[in-house]
């Protein structure tokens, strides 16, 4: 049902959508800030040029929930750091820290991620992981 | 009905007999036009190639330095349109210039990528293929053909290479005056036409590889401009190059209303930033 749901909202939101842009540069987030809060995911799409994370939060204490929208680099550059198509599953609980977007829109890019129920620790820095050779 | 069978039968023989031997006294002939099938020595030839084995991804942070310590030669007109591309992005309003998803291209696929790429060797020819974007492929002949006359501009030009020692030299032309000159997704110009690009690509340690570049771009920079991409290697089978289509970015998992698995648009805002559905 809510997926049913989440398919409508899909439509009705391409049908208002501006010409759909997919490898961007990251300079629409501001480097200088960051934010944190605690959320749940929703979906977490494995696609290129940039995989995306949605989740759902309230950023502040009794604020409505909403969803929200963190850009990272690529599959193929995730894989080499650790990550995996599997690495989030909707419903996971995570405390996220991210770059919002400047135009105040609910997106960021992503910085970090700590799964609340294992603790693990997700980055996605590709300049903290430039070594050859790498296992 | 049958004779008619036996007679195209006849013909297809004969026309086959024909191209045989006109392909055969080409290949004796050494004919230019033909390429040529390798022989059991070319493949050896290979096995004294250098190592470019492995996964290669650009170090980023060489890049950033490089940008700011080496920057682009742009010409007066050139820079003032920068100038304001550079605004806009301390504004946060970026231009992206790859959000179409059309190719990187030449030579920005060789400066600011952020993606790995791998190399293999086969004989007469050097090939590149890039992890992002599904349409990164560089063809490099090193069977001593010269550049087409007029070749037909392409993304990534035609290139011819050979080798000076272990060091692979490139050389390319051919490249569509639309392909971008960048320092970042979001600042670069057009090549604007008659760009020629030299490259010297070479292993400077064991998990380590140059490619040296020299660009000449006419129309947009003062003189030509020298740079390096640097590379590390890794070869870890699980890092293997994946397959990577730009356009899937552009589109979210759904489902049609026969319940087929479909790609439905998702939301994005004018700068290419995926945004919440109804948000």
């Amino acid at each position: 049902m809510k997926f049913k749901l989440l398919c409508c909202v899909c439509v009705l939101a391409a049908a208002l959508a501006p010409p759909v842009l997919a490898h961007h540069s990251f300079a629409m987030f501001d480097f200088n800030k960051t934010t944190t809060f605690s959320a749940t995911v929703t979906e977490f799409r494995w696609t290129n040029p940039h995989v995306v994370l949605l989740v759902e939060a309230s950023p502040k204490p009794g604020a409505p929930v909403q969803i929200w929208s963190m850009e990272l680099t690529s599959p193929g550059n995730l894989t080499r750091m650790g990550w995996s198509r599997k690495s989030f599953k909707p419903g996971d609980r995570v405390e996220l820290q991210f770059y919002p977007l400047r135009d105040g829109k609910h997106g960021g890019a992503f910085n970090s991620a700590k799964l609340l129920a294992t603790g693990q620790v997700l980055t996605s820095s590709l300049r903290d992981a430039e070594k050859p050779g790498l296992k | 009905m049958q004779g008619s069978i036996r007679e195209s039968t006849w013909m297809v023989g004969v026309a086959t007999v024909v191209a045989m031997s006109a392909a055969t006294a080409a290949f004796a002939a050494g004919d230019p036009e033909i390429n040529l099938p390798p022989q059991p020595a070319e493949w050896a030839a290979l096995a004294q190639l250098p190592d470019w084995s492995g996964v290669w991804t650009p170090t980023l942070k060489d890049q950033d330095a490089r940008m700011k310590s080496n920057p682009i030669p742009w010409n007066a007109a050139a820079a003032a349109e920068i100038a304001k591309l550079v605004a806009a992005e301390k504004a946060g309003n970026p231009k992206g210039l790859f959000v179409n998803c059309l190719p990187e291209a030449m030579p920005s696929w060789m400066l600011i990528t952020h993606n790995a790429l791998e190399f293999l060797f086969t004989p007469g020819r050097v090939t590149l293929l890039g992890e992002s974007d599904g349409n990164r492929l560089r063809r490099i002949y090193t069977d001593g053909r010269p550049h087409p006359a007029d070749p037909d501009p392409t993304f990534h030009g035609h290139s011819i290479g050979h080798w000076e020692n272990k060091t692979l030299v490139v050389d390319t032309v051919g490249v569509l005056p639309e392909t971008y000159i960048a320092s970042s997704e979001a600042i670069g110009l057009p090549n604007n036409g008659d760009m020629h690009i030299v490259e010297r690509i070479h292993l400077v340690g064991p998990d380590t590889l140059n490619d040296d570049l020299e660009i000449s771009a006419p129309h947009v920079l003062t003189r030509t401009w020298k740079t390096k991409l640097i590379l590390f290697r890794q070869r870890a089978k699980k890092y293997d190059i994946v397959e990577g289509v730009c356009l899937q970015g552009n589109y979210s998992e759904g489902k049609d209303a026969a319940g087929n698995a479909v790609f439905v648009p998702a939301l994005q805002s004018e700068g290419g930033n995926t945004l919440p559905e109804g948000k």
